[in-house]
């Protein structure tokens, strides 16, 4: 797939394939087109060319931008049921129940905006974990959190991994890669320059970060 | 549909979260509705006119035996200007600077001709080249005309003295004699006294009774004629069999169309804008709900709450009608046919909200843009067709000019259908292409 904005390339042509229960980073430097990548693999961006496809009938993917993409003035309960609503979840209030329990965040009436930033965005990955998808995609999904919060989300998308989802996810740290991932992608300047194990994608991380 | 009406239901839980909000939108109208009224009823109204008075008009002038008060003459003449006496060189610095629209100028001697009777008084008006000029120089017609009425009627007044003398004898004084008139009454009376005493005289003497008696009569009837020859046409001017400004249907439809159209304008872009403010818009659009259902949700949404608001203001409306036994009543009949131009004013206008929000991004900018772009065309439905003719095609560009159209066919044509069908038709229209036109910005936008 590639994506285009008129004349200027955000995205060169990027063929890869993901399995489930892989986990997969996608590093680079800012502008080098992570995000529009994962925009693209969670249908929230149309590509200019190529397709995505997911194997399996009614297989479904969760997205979690780098904002958490939720109403501030509706309950964390409030947003799950929406959200479930739209996804055709069936009995969403349940759902929403089992995914606040999943993600530890309390289900209480106050509204989503004065959760804090750790709790919005482990809201944000219940909202894309509705309809338990095969698919789950993270952009910089810690950049806003501190060290604790860190741990207590990748323990969660590790366990998720675990349980056969397919993982991926845009970092700024090839550490957090190395302990998540088991493949990574680098891109520059819209180019995937390097997509394989961790381990031998120090050279073309280097490269990219300069 | 299922997803719009989740959306719509969706945003109308926003909204009563937001009671700061929801009460600006049911206060808003309310304000556009009475501001409009108090603007159609004050606009324009009493541009200040200088008076010169070069003659210093007494507090009462007496002519031909009748005395009247010239400023209470004037001010009765010119009421719907406003007159404001000043000295010659205020006013023309004032006329000139635009802060006076005419000055009427009572010349040196105009008090001593219009007693003396043998010299026609003269009254100048200057007035400015603006539009308004032509006003002030109808209403210094007025003025003389009312000042020559109260004038022909003290002549009037006069004469029939003189006739009612004729008749009936009395006391003159003319010409600094003091004279005693017989009469025709008294003379025939006395006639026919000679002729009894003389016989010799009774057939000519009943010849000049009869004449004296037919010219009583003619000069009996001779007020009537004097009245009719001084006015041959009576004007009689009836106040009040008409509605107030405030309540009239033109005041009505436009304060409703304005209402609706500025909720549902600024309702439809912030609420379309507050989705990517939120960063919820590629989520929802990413669950196979294409932004058209987006668009058409924030349509229902503006539709209930606009539709609504609008509804309660024309029930307002009416039922003030009803209860103030207003001339003409509350056609009750044509309600439905409101509700329906409400509701179209509503879409159409959350239609061409939501392009604005489409664009927009973020809400407070959304709200900016809506409300800037609202103005001029708030303004241009006020625009009458003979001031600027290019401002009829501009306006059925937008949809406030259709909808004051509709609302104005539904409440006050005899015959509404046609009118009501074809600015139906318009907004219909005018909806539809501003959804379409934000389906595609907001594609745009979003990438």
């Amino acid at each position: 797939m590639s994506r285009r904005y008129g004349a200027r390339v955000a995205l060169h042509p990027v063929d890869l394939a993901l399995h489930p229960g892989e986990a997969l980073g996608l590093v680079g430097p800012n502008g080098a087109g992570k995000s529009t990548l994962l925009a693209i693999l969670a249908g929230a961006l149309a590509p200019s060319t190529g397709t995505v496809e997911l194997a399996g009938p009614g297989a479904r993917r969760g997205w979690v931008p780098q904002r958490p993409g939720l109403y501030a003035r509706l309950s964390p309960r409030e947003n799950l049921e929406f959200f479930a609503d739209l996804a055709r979840v069936p009995d969403g209030a349940a759902e929403a129940g089992r995914l606040l329990a999943l993600v530890e965040v309390p289900d209480e009436p106050a509204p989503a905006g004065r959760l804090s930033v750790g709790n919005q965005q482990r809201l944000s990955l219940a909202v894309a974990l509705l309809g338990d998808p095969a698919v789950i995609l993270l952009d910089e999904p810690t950049a806003a959190l501190d060290p604790r919060q860190q741990r207590r989300l990748w323990a969660l998308v590790d366990d998720l991994r675990g349980r056969g989802h397919a993982i991926v996810f845009v970092t700024q740290s090839l550490d957090e890669v190395a302990r998540v991932a088991a493949r990574v992608g680098v891109l520059v300047d819209g180019a995937l320059a390097y997509l394989g194990p961790v381990a031998g994608s120090e050279a073309a991380a280097r490269e990219a970060f300069g | 549909m299922r997803d719009v009406l989740r959306i719509a239901r969706k945003d109308l839980l926003l909204l009563r979260r937001a009671p700061a909000l929801a009460l600006g939108l049911i206060v808003y109208p309310i304000v556009v509705a009475v501001l409009v009224g108090l603007v159609v009823r004050y606009a324009g109204e009493r541009p200040r006119v200088a008076l010169v008075d070069l003659d210093g008009l007494p507090a009462t002038l007496t002519v031909a035996g009748q005395a009247f008060d010239p400023a209470e003459v004037i001010v009765r003449a010119a009421e719907d200007v406003e007159i404001v006496r000043m000295d010659e060189a205020r006013a023309e610095r004032e006329l000139a600077n635009g802060r006076v629209l005419g000055v009427i100028v009572i010349p040196d001697g105009f008090a001593d001709r219009l007693r003396g009777l043998t010299e026609q008084p003269e009254v100048l008006v200057r007035v400015t080249r603006s539009g308004l000029g032509t006003r002030i120089s109808e209403q210094a017609q007025a003025l003389v005309y009312a000042t020559n009425r109260r004038l022909q009627e003290a002549y009037v007044a006069a004469n029939l003295d003189y006739i009612r003398l004729l008749r009936e004898g009395g006391r003159l004084e003319l010409g600094g004699l003091d004279l005693e008139l017989l009469g025709l009454e008294r003379a025939r009376a006395m006639l026919d006294e000679a002729a009894a005493s003389a016989p010799g005289v009774a057939a000519p003497a009943a010849r000049v009774a009869q004449f004296l008696s037919l010219t009583d009569l003619a000069l009996d009837r001779t007020g009537d004629a004097l009245r009719a020859t001084a006015n041959p046409i009576e004007l009689r001017i009836d106040r009040g069999g008409g509605r107030s400004d405030l309540l009239s249907t033109r005041v009505q439809s436009y304060a409703l169309a304005l209402a609706v159209a500025f909720v549902a304008v600024l309702l439809a872009s912030a609420s379309l804008a507050a989705e990517r403010d939120e960063n919820v818009l590629a989520r929802i659009v990413r669950e196979r709900i294409g932004l058209g259902r987006v668009v058409a949700a924030k349509v229902v949404l503006v539709t209930a709450v606009a539709g609504a608001l609008g509804v309660g203001l024309a029930l307002a409306f009416a039922v003030t009608v009803d209860l103030g036994d207003v001339a003409g009543g509350q056609p009750w009949a044509r309600f439905p046919l409101v509700v329906l131009g409400v509701a179209l004013t509503a879409a159409a206008c959350g239609a061409a909200g939501a392009g604005v929000g489409a664009v927009a991004r973020d809400s407070r900018a959304a709200t900016l843009i809506a409300f800037l772009a609202a103005l001029p065309v708030a303004l241009l439905a006020l625009v009458p067709a003979a001031a600027i003719g290019a401002a009829v095609h501009v306006g059925d560009a937008f949809p406030l000019v259709h909808a004051t159209a509709l609302l104005d066919a539904a409440l006050a044509d005899a015959e509404p259908a046609a009118r009501v069908a074809r600015e139906a038709g318009w907004l219909v229209g005018l909806g539809l292409a501003y959804g379409l036109t934000a389906r595609t910005l907001g594609r745009r936008v979003r990438g």
